[in-house]
């Protein structure tokens, strides 16, 4: 059930991983970033993050982040 | 309870005979030395021959990772190796802030790597999960250590974890270092350097597997607890803004922040302090990356007089994979030797001058290419003492083991008080380094009465704080910086082998009991604090047994002169100058503390008996 829209501020990403790790192990109860449904890559100055079909906006990334380089805003995510 | 934390195997590779095996981590081998470091300590010892030279087949390098690298607790990415190194031609640890190496090498299923032998020509090392090759590295060799991350990024994909080298570890320069994922760096002392002697360019991992921790209810629990105090510490976002400037300020907040294009940071880490910096040229714009901005700006302690230089200056040292404080002291040694007339002036653009760029452009290629003088100066300390004499070695800067020290009062890292970390660059085995031997001490002037609560938190017994700090609370109290140091290296050896960053401003979000809980929830092995110190010991006592065997005693502790020479080193209490006499009885407390003998620094039976070795 999703609960948030999750918004990403990649300029302050550090690329840590924390969300991937935390995904991953919530839904595969192991550890992960491979398995994670938001992905980060960092190359060169840039950031990307993205979402798989399967985040259901549980905003467990959120709640993991150090940076405040994820945000829950009100709404559901797409599915 | 089921085991986690651990991938669970052992890579071996032996790059002579192109050889690859897996097999399964012995638990039980594991539970004994903790893990990471602790275990990279037990296979080193196995398997290193104690009469190797650093450069030789025989030489081993063991890697790993331990039991929390790869979950989700904070600053868990350590990555550690043992080897015999070339500049202080110890057998010693190494570490660095993982990135995302050890994250996926633990989630590929190793928990080690061991590489032995030599290959003929340039290779490098493929783990995709249990797809392992060894591939040649012809395309990357003579690349520097960003474009050679590039390069595998762009035939693997990202994410992918990179240890590799330089030039200047090709060619075995003494003070060549390994960079993690082309930033965080390896081995000060030549682990670079084993790497090129073994013609191994790069490491380059992959993995899928995913890490378990056996008791997911206290994991919650105790991680759960750990963040919340991240959370509410009050210097967070100052410590995630600045990085280690906060503490070392070489410049003022606006010219970093003018410059500052993005923080990075090792896996799950709270206080990334790696940067990406943006320099713009005429005409050009430069992006680079660095271990951390103090180290982008130490080139103006040198004497740098444009904050933009010295970052372009680190950049290039990092690229060619040199470490900074040996290049810098070699070059300022080597100048000195250039105006006394003891090295021939060969051309105008040999003149060296550590504070322009163009100058240490010039010497650092040569040096990394073995080029002209930089071939002698490329052998560091020792290379030049041997080729210009007794009347230039008593010219050089102080050195303990054929390295220099860079702390103290004329190091570069102008620091004259003497503590832990000071006394450490005499005792660390691998030579003068300081990660090991941290304490409260790592500030100045601290006053005492706060010291027992530091020493708690790294999981100093009662009876010792009491030895350490004689008569606390009265007019005749002390403090015995031999002594607190054995629990440096205990506290140090337990964060590396669960895999813990080190670093102060990190490791003040954990203590020892904590760790012994969160070892105990992750690996599901019974553990308490005294195990705990148990195991740290034994691994600590190893690592020094190795040295032993290779025929390192107390007898090699030797001391610089011009620690004692105006201006001195100081007591850390009384600002008193210290004679070398003071300093050879906090080394006697030091050995008596550990349990090794005080007159030769050799672990007695007794010892050995005791922490089952």
């Amino acid at each position: 059930m999703a609960k948030f829209l999750i918004e990403a501020v990649p300029e302050r990403c550090t690329g840590c991983l924390r969300c991937q790790l935390a995904c991953s192990q919530r839904y595969t109860k192991a550890f992960n970033p491979s398995a994670a449904r938001i992905k980060v890559v960092l190359k060169g100055a840039g950031c990307e993050v993205s979402f798989s079909a399967e985040c259901t906006g549980c905003g467990i990334c959120v709640e993991n982040c150090f940076y405040d380089a994820l945000l829950k805003r009100p709404g559901k995510v797409k599915s | 309870m089921t085991r986690g934390g651990f991938a669970g195997r052992v890579l071996s590779v032996d790059l002579t005979n192109r050889f690859i095996e897996t097999a399964p981590l012995d638990l039980v081998m594991a539970e004994h030395f903790g893990g990471g470091l602790g275990l990279c300590i037990k296979l080193a010892y196995d398997r290193l021959d104690p009469t190797c030279d650093a450069f030789s087949d025989e030489n081993t390098i063991v890697l790993g990772a331990g039991p929390l690298v790869g979950t989700s607790l904070p600053a868990t990415s350590r990555v550690y190796g043992v080897t015999r190194f070339p500049g202080s031609s110890r057998i010693g640890w190494c570490g660095g802030g993982g990135m995302v190496f050890g994250c996926l090498l633990k989630n590929a299923g190793y928990d080690h790597i061991i590489i032995k032998g030599g290959s003929d020509v340039p290779v490098y090392l493929k783990i995709l999960d249990d797809d392992i090759e060894i591939l040649d590295a012809a395309s990357l060799w003579g690349k520097g250590i960003s474009e050679t991350y590039e390069q595998l990024m762009d035939k693997i994909g990202r994410p992918a974890g990179v240890i590799s080298i330089g030039q200047a570890g090709e060619n075995q320069v003494s003070f060549s270092m390994a960079y993690i994922d082309r930033i965080s760096t390896l081995g000060r002392g030549g682990f670079g350097a084993v790497m090129g002697s073994k013609n191994l360019k790069a490491i380059v991992v992959k993995g899928t597997k995913g890490i378990h921790v056996a008791d997911a209810r206290a994991y919650k629990a105790l991680s759960g607890a750990i963040l919340k105090k991240i959370r509410a510490y009050p210097y967070l976002k100052e410590w995630q803004d600045l990085g280690l400037l906060k503490s070392l300020p070489v410049v003022p907040p606006d010219v970093y922040h003018e410059l500052k294009l993005r923080r990075i940071a090792c896996v799950s880490c709270p206080i990334g302090d790696k940067d990406l910096i943006r320099i713009a040229g005429e005409g050009s714009e430069e992006v680079i990356c660095s271990s951390s901005a103090v180290n982008l700006f130490m080139p103006l302690v040198y004497g740098f007089k444009d904050p933009l230089d010295a970052a372009r200056c680190i950049a290039m040292l990092d690229d060619y994979g040199l470490d900074m404080f040996e290049f810098f002291g070699v070059m300022a040694f080597a100048g000195e030797l250039q105006d006394r007339g003891i090295i021939p002036l060969e051309g105008k653009e040999d003149k060296i001058d550590i504070t322009s760029l163009s100058s240490m452009k010039e010497w650092a290629r040569k040096i990394s290419l073995r080029n002209g003088l930089g071939r002698i100066f490329a052998d560091g300390f020792r290379g030049m003492f041997s080729q210009f004499g007794p009347e230039a070695k008593k010219l050089a800067p102080s050195t303990i083991k054929g390295m220099l020290t860079y702390i103290g009062p004329r190091g570069p890292m102008p620091w004259n008080l003497f503590g832990t970390m000071e006394l450490g660059q005499v005792l660390d085995p691998r030579g003068p380094h300081v990660g090991s031997s941290g304490s409260p001490t790592y500030f100045a002037k601290r006053e005492l009465d706060v010291f027992p609560q530091h020493l708690r938190r790294m999981g100093i017994p009662e009876d010792a704080v009491g030895r350490i700090l004689p008569g606390l609370g009265t007019p005749s109290q002390g403090l015995k910086i031999g002594r607190l140091l054995k629990y440096s290296h205990q506290w140090f050896t337990i964060l590396g082998s669960l895999g813990i960053c080190a670093r102060a401003q990190i490791n003040r979000f954990y203590d020892a009991g904590l760790c012994a809980k969160l070892y105990e929830a992750v690996t599901g092995i019974k553990t308490d604090l005294d195990a705990l110190r148990l195991r740290s010991d034994r691994a600590w006592t190893l690592l020094c047994m190795a040295n032993v065997r290779a025929g390192y005693t107390r007898k090699d502790d030797i001391l610089p002169e011009k620690w004692f020479q105006d201006p001195a080193f100081k007591n850390y209490l009384t600002g008193r100058p210290l004679s070398p006499d003071d300093v050879e009885r906090m080394m006697d407390d030091y050995y008596d503390e550990q349990g090794w003998d005080v007159k030769t620094g050799i672990p007695t039976q007794e010892r050995l008996k005791e922490l089952g070795l």
